[in-house]
């Protein structure tokens, strides 16, 4: 016995540590979008989401699998998903702070994984370890940026063991992308209109260049006025919009669409004006943001259709309706899709 | 008065909506193109005329309460004013209310937050005191908070969340003249006694004994006064949103200039407030692009202004 | 003609638990009354009945023929002012502002004072020898000063009666003597004073009668030569007290 060979001892622990998992654990390792190694179930059955673009992306890939919602669907989201999802309960968001669940409720739905989707940096990798590590869930992020939206819908299929369904959106996606360039390249930059998103009731809110919540926005070729230095959301003031003048005013306040023909302190602005102001449907999902997710895919169409109203191809209502069928499992007749977009 | 004739030139001059003085100019007469005279009429001069209005209710609310709570360090908020009508507000935001119903929610949870401090003191042992008016306060104030927070929770927060957010920073971005008209006459009712009886406030500052000996009713006047700071406090607080800083900060530049004399210190800590409010709003409408919260703008730009002041020798008032 | 001040078998106390009973007492014009007692004895309780600060759990107090919840507090203020031990302002009015304070009772709710005001602040000051001190911030005024301030300003709000809690209580020798002869100058102008004081001394050498209350009620009241004897102070303060007489007529207290 003169050497012990440390190798194979090593080794030897290392094929005990590794092997017993998969005596226990059917999965698979995935390495998500912070680059942590993750073993998930073979096939999730009890799949929580984080937040609600997560939601809306587990939804399109595997509604089945949902424990609940972010946040339960308003009265006229329903029309618009199945109906099995629309009893499933109101948990919370798990994302960061001002979480609306402790872990003790997210285990209480039994989840056996747990899916984020959306920024990826050190305090979202961090978060997902941590919750990882006490609630003993795994915990998988995928990135969520625009661009990146159709590998992120095959690797969430691929944690979530739809890679078929999965493959079928993404490609969905991809074309969606090509025909929004295709349509882009015969716009010169000149002919695209100034866009302003307005949000809140008074349509003060909005969303800057580069911003989470108005990404698609650039990505249709409209110029967002809105050089704000903030990330995120900002308040500006109806001068400041006057001074900006924009041509098309987005947005996703109902009340705000209705009421901004009548406020004083909007009128001159171009886009009200010329009748420009377009209200985003919302149900059961925005077609901007809310929640940024694979949602806005067929936003890219609709906005294609309201900036660009001469180069725009194909019949938005047939669009909206294959979209709504292919992603939310719902087939709304005509009269549903001329009210979803406002007649 | 100079100072705030200037504030108010240089808030009605300074936008990002470019006007030359010349385009200024001929909106004032009368004339101008249709588009400078929206942005004159609708937009900028309803909001320097709010900013004004909002930094001198404010500043007088400060003022007077500085005064009956002998304590220079008080702030209109102390009764928890601004919590609650900063909670009303929130909930009108979370129940999707229309603008002016967030507005008088705001004002009547102020004010209610207020009278619920008093009914609460009043019916305590030793009520009627500062000391448990003012424990009152800062428990129902609290208690206000916590129903923010929770609002908060309860929010959208895709869309909600910010919009409460925003509002509880302060805001004048989406003042329109309405907004003005409503808040104005309240906050008028509320001045109106504080200027009226502005030599007897002053007196309750020697305390309740001293002050009846010489014939003040002080506590009744001291209701008045809090009655008046509230009216005044939560019109503002529902017009422009939740702003720190100026009903504390203000009265002591004033006393500075004018001595403790309420009768002297409320209408230069008025004027000295709209001055300062104007010039604090047009930064925050011109300095970036996007709004910065007068909340920021007024901690950020007071706190250095306030402790320098204080540096350069706290006279007003004693140690 | 009716006293200018008092109370007949007062008890005083916070809410309903006396501290003082059956307290009767007197108070003429031109004379200083000095209120004597051990700390406890509820001597500031006892002020503050008499001026309606806090309301008399049993006995009344008469202003003239007036009885005190008849009267308005200006009206109170007219006929009754008050000098406290020390001024509890955080804030740095200047003397003549504290001064004119004392117009309240006199100017209606909307008014300010105005020149005769404060001509009549000024001469208050001005016969205490304190003129100079108008436009002084108070809170850079001597502890001395200040309370020959407050005198002034009891003189310049024209009432015949004045209290005073302690009046001398934290100040400096000579301080002492001088505020000693400024209340005796409010007396000999004809004002009725009434103060407490710790210091027999002071109360032998400034006034005219003495009212001694122990814990739980007044002892005696009379002139203070009949008073104060060594026999009631010891019973006062619960220790030995003996008194002499002092080359130049003056009573001195030993303990």
């Amino acid at each position: 016995m003169r050497h012990f060979p440390s190798h194979a001892l090593k080794g030897a622990i290392l094929a005990a540590l590794t092997a017993f998992p998969a005596f226990a654990f059917d999965g698979q390792t995935i390495t998500d979008a912070t680059g942590r190694e993750v073993l998930v179930p073979a096939n999730p059955a009890r799949v929580f989401a984080a937040g609600p673009p997560a939601s809306t992306l587990l939804y399109t890939l595997k509604p089945e699998a949902m424990v609940g919602w972010v946040r339960a669907p308003k009265k006229g989201d329903l029309p618009f998903l199945l109906p099995a999802t629309a009893e499933l309960p109101e948990l919370g968001r798990l994302t960061g702070k001002g979480d609306t669940l402790n872990l003790e409720g997210l285990l209480a739905s039994e989840p056996d994984l747990i899916v984020d989707y959306g920024t990826v940096n050190d305090t979202y990798k961090d978060l997902a370890a941590r919750v990882q590590e006490q609630a003993g869930v795994p915990y998988v992020l995928i990135d969520g940026s625009f661009a990146a939206l159709p590998q992120s819908i095959r690797d969430m299929g691929k944690v979530l063991a739809v890679p078929e369904r999965a493959e079928t959106l993404a490609a969905y996606a991809e074309a969606a992308l090509a025909e929004n360039d295709a349509l882009l390249a015969e716009i010169p930059e000149d002919q695209r209109p100034t866009v302003y998103l307005a949000r809140g009731p008074e349509g003060l809110e909005t969303a800057g260049k580069g911003s989470i919540n108005a990404e698609i926005i650039e990505r249709v070729g409209g110029r967002n006025v809105a050089e704000v230095e903030s990330k995120g959301l900002a308040n500006v003031s109806p001068e400041q919009v006057q001074g900006w003048a924009p041509e098309v005013i987005i947005t996703i306040d109902r009340d705000f669409a209705a009421n901004v023909g009548s406020m004083p302190e909007w009128q001159g602005v171009p886009a009200v004006k010329n009748g420009r102001v377009y209200l985003a449907p919302s149900a059961p999902f925005g077609f901007i943001d809310t929640p940024p997710s694979v949602n806005r895919l067929i936003g890219l169409k609709w906005l294609a259709h309201k900036l660009y109203p001469d180069h725009a191809k194909g019949d938005l209502k047939a669009d909206v309706a294959a979209f709504y069928g292919l992603f939310y499992g719902v087939k709304p007749d005509e009269a549903a899709i001329t009210a979803l977009l406002g007649g | 008065m100079l100072g705030l004739i200037a504030a108010l030139l240089v808030g009605a001059a300074v936008g990002p909506y470019p006007l030359s003085l010349r385009q200024i100019a001929e909106v004032l007469s009368g004339g101008g193109e249709a588009q400078a005279q929206t942005v004159l009429w609708n937009i900028r001069l309803p909001r320097v005329f709010a900013a004004a209005l909002v930094g001198a209710a404010l500043s007088a609310a400060g003022a007077a309460y500085q005064t009956v709570f002998r304590n220079p360090l008080v702030s209109p908020d102390i009764l928890g004013v601004s919590a609650g009508a900063g909670f009303g507000a929130v909930l009108g935001i979370l129940l999707g209310l229309p603008v002016m119903a967030i507005q008088m929610a705001g004002f009547g949870a102020g004010i209610g937050t207020v009278a619920l401090v008093m009914l609460l003191s009043l019916s305590l042992r030793g009520g009627g005191q500062v000391l448990v008016l003012v424990l009152c306060g800062i428990a129902v104030g609290a208690l206000a908070g916590a129903g923010i927070s929770l609002v908060k929770l309860l929010a959208d927060p895709e869309q909600q969340l910010p919009a409460i957010t925003f509002w509880l920073m302060g805001s004048l971005a989406g003042i329109k003249r309405p907004d003005v008209a409503a808040a104005l006459p309240a906050i008028l009712l509320g001045l109106a006694p504080l200027i009226a009886l502005r030599w007897r406030i002053g007196i309750l500052s020697l305390g309740d004994d001293e002050a009846r000996s010489m014939g003040i009713e002080a506590g009744r006047l001291r209701l008045l006064v809090i009655a008046c700071a509230t009216l005044m406090t939560s019109a503002s607080v529902a017009m422009a949103g939740v702003i720190g800083w100026i009903g504390l900060m203000v009265p002591h530049m004033a006393r500075l200039i004018t001595g403790p004399r309420f009768d002297r210190l409320l209408p230069v800590a008025m004027l000295t407030g709209a001055g300062f409010m104007v010039l604090v709003d047009t930064a925050a409408r011109t300095i970036a692009v996007m709004e910065v919260p007068l909340g920021i703008l007024t901690a950020v730009l007071g706190a250095p202004v306030f402790v320098w002041l204080l540096t350069r020798g706290a006279k007003s008032w004693a140690e | 003609m009716s006293p200018l001040l008092q109370a007949r078998d007062l008890t005083v106390g916070h809410g309903a638990k006396p501290i003082l009973s059956g307290v009767g007492l007197t108070l003429e014009r031109g004379e200083v009354l000095c209120l004597l007692g051990p700390n406890g004895a509820g001597k500031t309780t006892l002020f503050r009945s008499l001026m309606g600060l806090l309301p008399v759990l049993g006995g009344e107090v008469r202003l003239r023929e007036a009885a005190l919840p008849t009267l308005s507090r200006r009206d109170i203020a007219a006929r009754l002012a008050y000098v406290p031990q020390a001024l509890t302002t955080p804030f740095a009015f200047r003397a003549i502002d504290l001064m004119l304070m004392a117009a309240a009772a006199r100017l209606g709710p909307f008014a300010q004072p105005g020149r005769a005001e404060r001509e009549r602040a000024l001469a208050a000051m001005a016969k205490l020898g304190i003129a100079d001190l108008a436009e002084a911030e108070i809170t850079r005024l001597s502890g001395g000063q200040r309370q020959m301030v407050l005198i002034a300003r009891a003189m310049a709000q024209g009432a015949e009666a004045v209290v005073m809690d302690e009046p001398t209580a934290s100040l400096d020798f000579a301080n002492r003597i001088r505020v000693g002869r400024a209340i005796r100058q409010l007396a000999d102008d004809g004002a009725g004073v009434i103060l407490s004081t710790h210091d027999p001394d002071q109360a032998a050498a400034l006034g005219d009668r003495a009212l001694l209350v122990g814990r739980g009620g007044a002892l005696a009241m009379g002139k203070v030569a009949e008073v104060m004897t060594p026999a009631t102070l010891s019973e006062l303060y619960g220790i030995p007290v003996r008194r002499e007489l002092l080359t130049d007529g003056a009573l001195h207290f030993r303990g």
